[in-house]
């Protein structure tokens, strides 16, 4: 009988077992679709790194792998490998236009800084991926190191899965939460947009390692273990070489003890815990919990009830006295502790003011509502939800997913980027939001009138406001309707997050899918075809400037050095950059030439300013009318600066007399292309997305350039007109 | 590999003749063959110097300064036309792109006839300056030949100029008078650093056309040594172009003039000898560098080995030794380049900007080469520097030198030991100490158990 079967399975001691059996397999499941889900790019295009700053980190492992770890960590990142080595081509069906280059790069940026690299960086994902390759290649699996980081961030996206599934499970008590979370933390596109195949950042094992060092946390703060503090420690220093986001733990967990201490929950198991994971930033808290454990050792010895109190204001006096005592030194200035970026996190104008260089980024800026919409879906409206849950059931670690909550989506909100903290909280959150709702709603039997009779009794003992809700629900009718609602609910987040990742998520960014009118789809490869040119066309040590954006890229695709590239540890530099761009050309050019460069590589239109304020004013690029104009009524600073000039060079060429329409900007331009003196086009991409200029040498015979430009146009010069007071005598 | 061809060349042409350093195709302009008689010995003197030789009229057809797109001739003489003009194939363009592609002029004026307008718009270009209607002739009541210029004043004797600067080296000194007559003077503009005078008309010299009447005060434009007489350019990529006021001084006549001061004695000139040295620095026979061999290598290890020298990658705080070396080229042959006192050989070692500029001693010598050389400890900055050796003087080819390495980090394990620092004692006696003090806690402990426990397991 099947019934009978069942009840084997689901019953007793070995319906435990079955039902870990089961937990087990939906885990791996989720896992593997957390993998899988993240595949969509490389089966859509290929296995290529995506975006900017994972070249880096690829050409970081890369290094590693084939050095070692100690020369990796005495890196001077100038050049790598002889160029013989570093070349190879791949054929991919998807691209017909031109084989792909795939290649080993060799050649390094910050041009002429250089960048103590091993310093740097944080080396945590470089180390584990050179970690895995070497156990791969020691089980003789030959697989390529590009692989490996590739699909890293899927890999390790599956292991946040587990981690989650740990961590909920410490606040519930009904699995389902543990499994609920599991699986939005696989599929949420909030982590996905940071961890899909090919998108090799630090936030790829990062977010894992997040979770898991909170789960060891919980575990310790719970269990008061040596143990767990320890693991907690050690996967904090993990966490901590791995990114720079590890101020978050840092912070955290901390405010965490103290927020405990402060609701008089103290207790050795907090002591031992927190002791254990010494924090050396925390170090206030770390004073404040040894004066607490003294204070408690004495009360151990005193009887009093006043002696409460003594503790109170003694406890409150010290912290009083520190935090004054910070101020005033951040005040005054003998201490700095506060970066900009914090700053910005407080302030979001801040930026804007002080550091635009941090403003500029696009993932810096404040999170847009739709945003947190898109990313999180139906877990955003159930995370108060689960916020409240736990204030309902007030424990240590419901107190720490509290102020997880509180603080992530403060941050969130102000900068786009941390969305990715707030995620696995929003996670937990809605999984036991969900839980308790399935919990409920999903039982078959009816509550029994014992619990009935119970619940009565306990009505009569206790205030109303207090007892314990009768929890049960009678009708099958508003079960299936709950519970169908629901399962429509996570259907449409399934959908909705495979969606996201295969549309927004997944594109490499170095190439760009538009479609055509009639519906096709076209893919602009512009960029990678710019590079290709820059690596066939150039000497192999010319300099490349370029926005810093594109550092990265052109260092690993276009194997040319760069002046700046995303690793922004240098604003002036940057800046200086920003304002050869910006400037006249009679102001670039000195600065070109002091630099080297060789080539200027323009992204069609962008603009920024920075950090030369008296020099390039923002203000002075944009109309009268406060507009920001680049067609005929463009400002004279607009209309001179290189930057405008490179972009629109000879591009009304390209439309009839008087036509030229810049189609992104839907504006029509002046007739006449900008002239430029001191540099010469040499390439232009396809769709016009890149163009490259080559710096011209100083004149031959020492004239202006715009001398020499318009005598080899044929132009006669007229003899310099008398000049007014005495003439000036040559002397030797 | 390019270098050692044509230093095999030379070697080769050597040993047959006297020859420029930059190859023995030379053109001359000039305007109708009669006029080429005029100036046999120059023609000569040239061919005795290993030249080859041709002649063009402006006008004719058949001139071409390139062939398919390479020069055609290595050096160029343009004697002034008679007519207007230097004809369709001179124009300025065109000599200033022989000038881009390595070859050298020289440009003869004369006062006798007024300057075409394409010369004065090629010379603009460079920044030197004829006159305003360019039909000056220079006079000087002071230092005028009494033989033949008696009423005109207009045939200035001259000494030989000596060094144009303390530190610059004399390349056309020596004894004896030159005789210029009628010459066409040129002005400098103020900003060029590529062309410098080579002979200066005395204090006592002005400039006015015959045809006028002698102008107003304010519409003088240079008077005294601010004429130059002969001037040159030389461009960045070290081409010659020389400019040469009075072309009748290079004619046989003028060569072997007697001449006479007002109150001197009667004396021959000089002129050949000076046409001589002017030819000769013009088409690269002398004033030319050439960069031998360059080093650079760690200075502590003395003794150096082949993989250790010219090494990519340097250390801060590195000690290092850099030499160079270099020949001068004197008419037929590489000598070991010897600079002018008071002027110096500097090495630069850049980043951006100079952390270093040094004086390169000579330290050596091979049979064509002086050997430069410095030691200096790399600055306490990595990055990617250049061993510079910029040496850019007038009327010498310009050296400009940049190799580039990377200074980089001291690596984690080229620090002080920790126990080296004194100052570090005090922590590292803190950590040791409470390693101590807690192995000595446990011990303590393990073996302090209360015998009350014993006594409560026991009953």
């Amino acid at each position: 009988m099947a019934q009978s079967s069942l009840d084997v399975l689901l019953k007793g001691s070995s319906g435990k077992s079955t039902r870990g059996l089961l937990r087990i397999i939906i885990l791996l499941t989720i896992a593997a679709a957390a993998v899988a889900s993240r595949l969509f790019s490389v089966i859509r295009f290929e296995s290529i790194i995506h975006e900017f700053d994972p070249w880096f980190n690829f050409r970081a492992t890369k290094y590693l792998v084939q050095n070692g770890f100690y020369s990796f960590w005495d890196w001077f990142d100038d050049r790598m490998l002889p160029p013989s080595q570093c070349l190879r081509v791949v054929r991919s069906p998807r691209y017909h236009r031109a084989a792909l280059i795939q290649f080993l790069p060799h050649l390094g940026t910050w041009h002429p800084l250089g960048r103590v690299t091993g310093g740097t960086l944080y080396p945590g994902l470089m180390v584990t991926s050179g970690v895995i390759y070497h156990i791969l290649r020691l089980l003789t699996i030959p697989v390529d190191i590009r692989n490996v980081c590739v699909l890293l961030a899927p890999g390790f996206s599956g292991l946040t899965a587990l981690a989650m599934y740990l961590l909920t499970r410490e606040m519930s008590h009904s699995p389902s939460a543990g499994l609920l979370a599991a699986a939005f933390m696989g599929i949420t596109p909030g982590y996905i947009s940071r961890s899909v195949a090919g998108s090799y950042d630090n936030e790829a094992i990062a977010i894992f390692l997040l979770v898991f060092t909170f789960f060891l946390w919980i575990k310790a703060v719970k269990n008061g273990s040596i143990m767990w503090g320890a693991l907690t420690a050690l996967f904090y220093g993990y966490m901590v070489s791995a990114w720079g986001g590890y101020v978050f733990i840092t912070n955290l967990i901390p405010l965490h003890v103290f927020v405990l201490l402060c609701m008089g929950r103290y207790s050795s198991r907090l002591y031992i815990s927190y002791t254990t994971c010494d924090h050396m930033s925390a170090l206030g808290v770390f004073g404040l919990i040894q004066l607490v454990a003294f204070a408690e050792f004495v009360r151990a010895y005193l009887p009093g009830k006043q002696f409460q109190k003594l503790l109170t204001s003694m406890v409150l006096l010290t912290f009083g006295l520190g935090f004054t005592g910070l101020v005033l030194l951040s005040v005054s200035g003998v201490i700095a502790p506060w970066s900009g970026r914090f700053y910005s996190l407080w302030d979001t104008g801040y930026a804007k003011i002080h550091i635009p260089i941090i403003a500029s980024v696009s993932e810096h800026q404040p999170t847009a509502w739709p945003a947190f919409f898109f990313d999180l879906n139906f877990l955003i409206w159930l995370f108060p939800a689960g916020v409240f849950m736990c204030f309902q059931n007030l424990k240590d670690e419901h107190v720490f997913v509290i102020i997880y909550a509180v603080l992530s989506s403060y941050f969130a909100g102000v900068m786009v980027r941390l969305m990715l903290t707030l995620t696995p909280i929003v996670c937990v959150a809605a999984a036991l939001a969900l839980s308790t709702i399935f919990d409920s709603f999903l039982v078959m039997t009816k509550p029994t009138p014992e619990s009935k009779e119970k619940a009565n009794a306990d009505k009569s003992k206790a205030f109303s406001s207090t007892k314990k809700p009768v929890v049960g629900i009678y009708s099958y009718f508003s079960k299936a309707i709950v519970t169908g609602s629901l399962t429509i609910y996570l259907l449409m987040f399934v959908a909705h997050c495979t969606w996201v990742t295969s549309n927004a998520y997944s594109s490499p960014s170095v190439v760009l899918a538009s479609r055509l009118p009639d519906g096709s789809q076209h893919i602009i490869d512009d960029y990678r075809e710019a590079y290709y040119w820059l690596r066939q066309n150039t000497e192999d040590n010319a300099k490349i400037m370029s926005w810093w954006d594109y550092g990265y890229q052109i260092g690993g695709m276009a194997d040319r050095p760069t002046l700046v590239d995303n690793n922004t540890w240098n604003n002036t530099h940057i800046a200086t950059v920003g304002k050869a761009m910006s400037s006249r050309e009679e102001v670039s050019y000195p600065i070109l030439r002091q630099h080297d460069v060789d080539y200027v590589l323009v992204v069609f239109g962008g603009l920024s300013s920075g950090i030369w304020p008296d020099e390039i004013k923002e203000r002075d690029f944009f109309t009268a009318r406060g507009e920001y104009r680049v067609d005929e009524e463009a400002t004279p600073t607009m209309k001179n600066s290189l930057m405008y000039k490179m972009s629109y060079y000879n591009y009304n060429s390209l439309f009839p007399a008087g036509q030229a329409v810049d189609r992104v900007r839907g504006v029509k331009l002046p007739a006449e292309s900008p002239t430029l003196n001191t540099l010469e086009e040499a390439f232009t991409s396809e769709n016009w997305i890149i163009r490259i200029f080559k710096v011209k040498d100083l004149d031959n015979f020492g004239r202006d350039h715009s001398n020499a430009v318009s005598f080899d146009k044929d132009l006669k010069r007229k003899r310099a007109t008398k000049k007014k007071g005495p003439r000036v005598l040559r002397t030797e | 590999m390019k270098w050692c061809l044509s230093l095999l060349l030379c070697c080769f042409l050597a040993a047959v003749n006297a020859l420029s350093s930059s190859g023995s195709r030379l053109l001359v302009v000039l305007d109708e063959s009669t006029e080429k008689s005029a100036y046999s010995t120059l023609w000569s003197d040239l061919e005795g110097r290993g030249y080859d030789l041709s002649f063009e009229s402006p006008k004719s057809d058949s001139l071409s300064l390139f062939e398919h797109g390479e020069r055609a001739y290595d050096h160029l003489l343009i004697l002034p036309p008679k007519s207007k003009g230097l004809g369709p194939n001179l124009t300025p363009k065109n000599v200033l792109d022989f000038l881009d592609k390595d070859g050298n002029i020289i440009l003869a004026l004369s006062g006798k006839s007024s300057t075409s307008s394409a010369i004065s718009s090629l010379l603009l270009e460079v920044d030197i300056h004829l006159s305003n209607d360019r039909s000056a002739v220079v006079v000087d009541h002071f230092n005028y030949d009494t033989v033949s210029a008696t009423e005109k004043h207009d045939v200035l004797l001259l000494n030989r100029p000596g060094p144009l600067r303390p530190d610059v080296k004399a390349l056309f000194d020596g004894e004896g008078v030159l005789a210029l007559p009628r010459v066409a003077p040129q002005t400098l503009g103020n900003t060029s650093p590529l062309i410098s005078p080579v002979l200066r008309a005395p204090e006592t010299a002005y400039a006015y056309n015959p045809k006028e009447e002698i102008p107003a005060a304010d519409d003088i434009e240079a008077t005294g040594s601010q004429l130059n007489i002969v001037s040159a350019l030389q461009s960045r990529n070290s081409a010659r172009l020389t400019i040469l006021g009075s072309v009748e001084a290079l004619e046989d006549k003028w060569f072997s003039a007697t001449v006479k001061t007002p109150g001197g004695k009667k004396t021959t000139t000089a002129n050949r000898e000076f046409a001589k040295q002017l030819t000769a620095w013009t088409f690269k026979e002398t004033g030319v560098l050439k960069v031998g061999k360059i080093e650079h290598h760690l200075a502590s290890n003395g003794e150096v080995s082949v993989d250790d020298l010219n090494p990519k990658i340097y250390r801060i705080k590195n000690e290092t030794f850099f030499s160079i070396e270099m020949s001068e080229y004197a008419y037929d042959k590489w000598v070991p380049f010897r600079g002018s006192t008071g002027d110096e050989l500097q090495l630069e070692f850049t980043m951006l900007s100079p952390f270093h500029r040094l004086a390169l001693q000579p330290t050596g010598k091979t049979e064509t080469s002086t050997v430069f050389s410095a030691q200096f400890v790399t600055p306490d900055q990595h990055g990617i520097f250049s061993f510079r050796v910029n040496y850019k003087r007038p009327f010498l080819t310009n050296i400009e030198e940049k190799h580039e390495v990377t200074v980089r980090h001291f690596a984690h394990d080229e620090y002080p030991r920790s126990w080296a620092i004194s100052g570090g004692w005090v922590w590292i006696a803190g950590l040791w100490s409470v390693i101590g003090g807690f192995l000595a806690f446990v011990v303590v402990w393990l073996y302090s158990a209360p015998v009350v426990d014993k006594l409560k397991k026991t009953q």
